[in-house]
């Protein structure tokens, strides 16, 4: 007998196929995360930055190096996980769709993309906060996961949003990573002036940079990061459902004995 | 005596893109136990007919009525590179709702499919996935079977056991619409429509079979 919950675990196991045939993504996940996270540590100088914490009203002084470290993880993050999330929705589009006519409850495979999203976006965050607090004590470990997985988050929800209008891998990656670049860009001390101005409160991964520079250098949390971050996140999970949503709307499905339409005249 | 009621009733159906209209108002009846086949030249909407008959596409006007389970068999094979063939099988089980795969399993071997159930799209020949994607419109045992250009890539043998197939189907009742942009099945068809100018019209078969010979010259 099929019930939801039958349908909710076959398209889990379906989604995480999916990911776990995607080899690219997790060579970049297990190789080039900790290659990042540790030669962008080692490389960078070690002068010291001021960065604006405008969501806990005022301003700390970190190295360099740490500012950078904290930045890439993000961006490395964001890419894998919106990348991971764009491959496999654009890749499975049309069998969606025909799983759907047949009678598939499209609730299921929506719930089963947002469980997919949320494991990847705490694997990934987890595995690059281990790899963070072995090169430099962080005071808020978990401040930090939390940030790095509420930017993979939003990043996942851009990458099925993208996924609706993109019709290649090579345009969501390239488009995902000029997104990411240019909202880390905006927010670096190093990279421009403009990171205390208050444009920068409305990028998307201003909540999670301010999170994650708190943990290094605050012992509490700024609680005013994390509005405009769960707003990003909604929205971008909304237009990710949204689009799939619309892509494989179905206007009778196949499985089941349709209701009867009243047959208009013919003149 | 069984009734006659037809399982497909499209009345006035319109549909159209930005280059123009494709469909100007097709009117049509399948009753159970028949195999009815839509011929016509290419581009001219019978893909777009059999998307608007499976629910994939929204017509601009007009109505589709269907009085039991569909299937529908897309032309291209819509069929997923990282799944098996079982797991392809397994996820249509629990997207029709069967208890088991009986049905699919009887499809393979009526098919001769060869493929491994532990294989993947991409290591199956263009013929097998085809059968692929023809068992998995089917498994269901649907009352109504529709069909785009459903044997591209069968060889002869496999060719002619889908036409045995069809013909178990109609000796069952169920009703069978296959689309192709030759008539050279119509001894095998119950039924013959031509789409031409955006309408159905009944097909004169001889003319048609003609006129496919000399295209093909």
């Amino acid at each position: 007998m099929r019930g939801q919950w039958t349908c909710y675990a076959t398209a889990v196991r379906m989604t995480f196929v999916e990911h776990l045939r995607n080899r690219l993504a997790l060579v970049i996940v297990v190789v080039f995360i900790p290659v990042w996270a540790i030669l962008i540590y080692a490389l960078s100088l070690e002068i010291a930055l001021p960065f604006h914490l405008r969501a806990a009203g005022r301003t700390v002084t970190l190295p360099a190096n740490v500012l950078n470290q904290l930045a890439g993880a993000l961006q490395i993050s964001a890419l894998i996980t919106g990348f991971m999330m764009f491959v496999t929705t654009l890749g499975s589009a049309s069998f969606d769709r025909r799983l759907v006519r047949a009678g598939f409850p499209r609730l299921s495979l929506i719930a089963a993309k947002l469980t997919a999203l949320v494991v990847v976006a705490l694997c990934v965050a987890l595995y690059a906060t281990g790899l963070i607090c072995l090169t430099h004590p962080t005071a808020q470990p978990l401040l930090l996961t939390a940030a790095l997985a509420g930017g993979a988050l939003i990043y996942g929800g851009i990458g099925i949003a993208l996924a609706a209008v993109l019709t290649t891998d090579l345009a969501g990656l390239v488009l995902v990573t000029v997104i990411c670049s240019i909202d880390l860009a905006l927010q670096s001390p190093l990279a421009t002036p403009a990171a205390a101005s208050v444009v920068v409160r409305y990028l998307p991964d201003y909540g999670p940079m301010q999170w994650a520079v708190s943990s290094v250098a605050l012992d509490t949390v700024p609680w005013n990061a994390a509005g405009p971050a769960a707003c990003w996140a909604l929205v971008t999970a909304a237009l990710g459902i949204s689009a799939f949503a619309a892509r494989t709307r179905v206007h009778r499905p196949l499985g089941e004995p349709a209701s009867v339409s009243p047959v208009r005249s013919h003149p | 005596m069984p009734s006659e009621e037809p399982v497909l009733r499209v009345r006035d159906v319109r549909k159209g893109y930005r280059g123009g209209p494709v469909l100007r108002g097709v009117d049509l009846d399948l009753p159970p136990g028949r195999v009815m086949g839509i011929v016509g030249e290419n581009g001219a909407g019978k893909t777009t007919l059999l998307r608007v008959l499976a629910g994939d596409l929204r017509p601009d006007g007009g109505s589709v009525r269907h009085g039991g389970r569909v299937g529908h068999c897309p032309q291209e094979t819509v069929l997923h590179d990282a799944f098996t063939v079982e797991q392809h099988l397994r996820f249509f089980q629990v997207a029709y709702g069967l208890e088991d795969l009986r049905g699919a399993e009887e499809l393979m071997e009526a098919l001769r499919f060869s493929g491994s159930r532990r294989a993947r799209p991409a290591t199956l020949s263009g013929g097998t996935r085809q059968k692929l994607n023809l068992v998995l419109a089917l498994m269901h045992d649907p009352d109504v079977l529709l069909l785009d250009e459903p044997y591209q890539g069968f060889d002869w043998e496999t060719y002619v056991r889908f036409w045995d197939l069809a013909g178990e189907l109609r000796a069952r009742g169920r009703s069978v619409l296959v689309v192709s942009h030759l008539a050279y099945d119509a001894a095998r068809l119950d039924i013959l429509h031509r789409l031409e100018g955006g309408v159905l019209r009944v097909a004169d078969r001889a003319a048609d079979r003609v006129a496919d010979r000399t295209g093909a010259l």
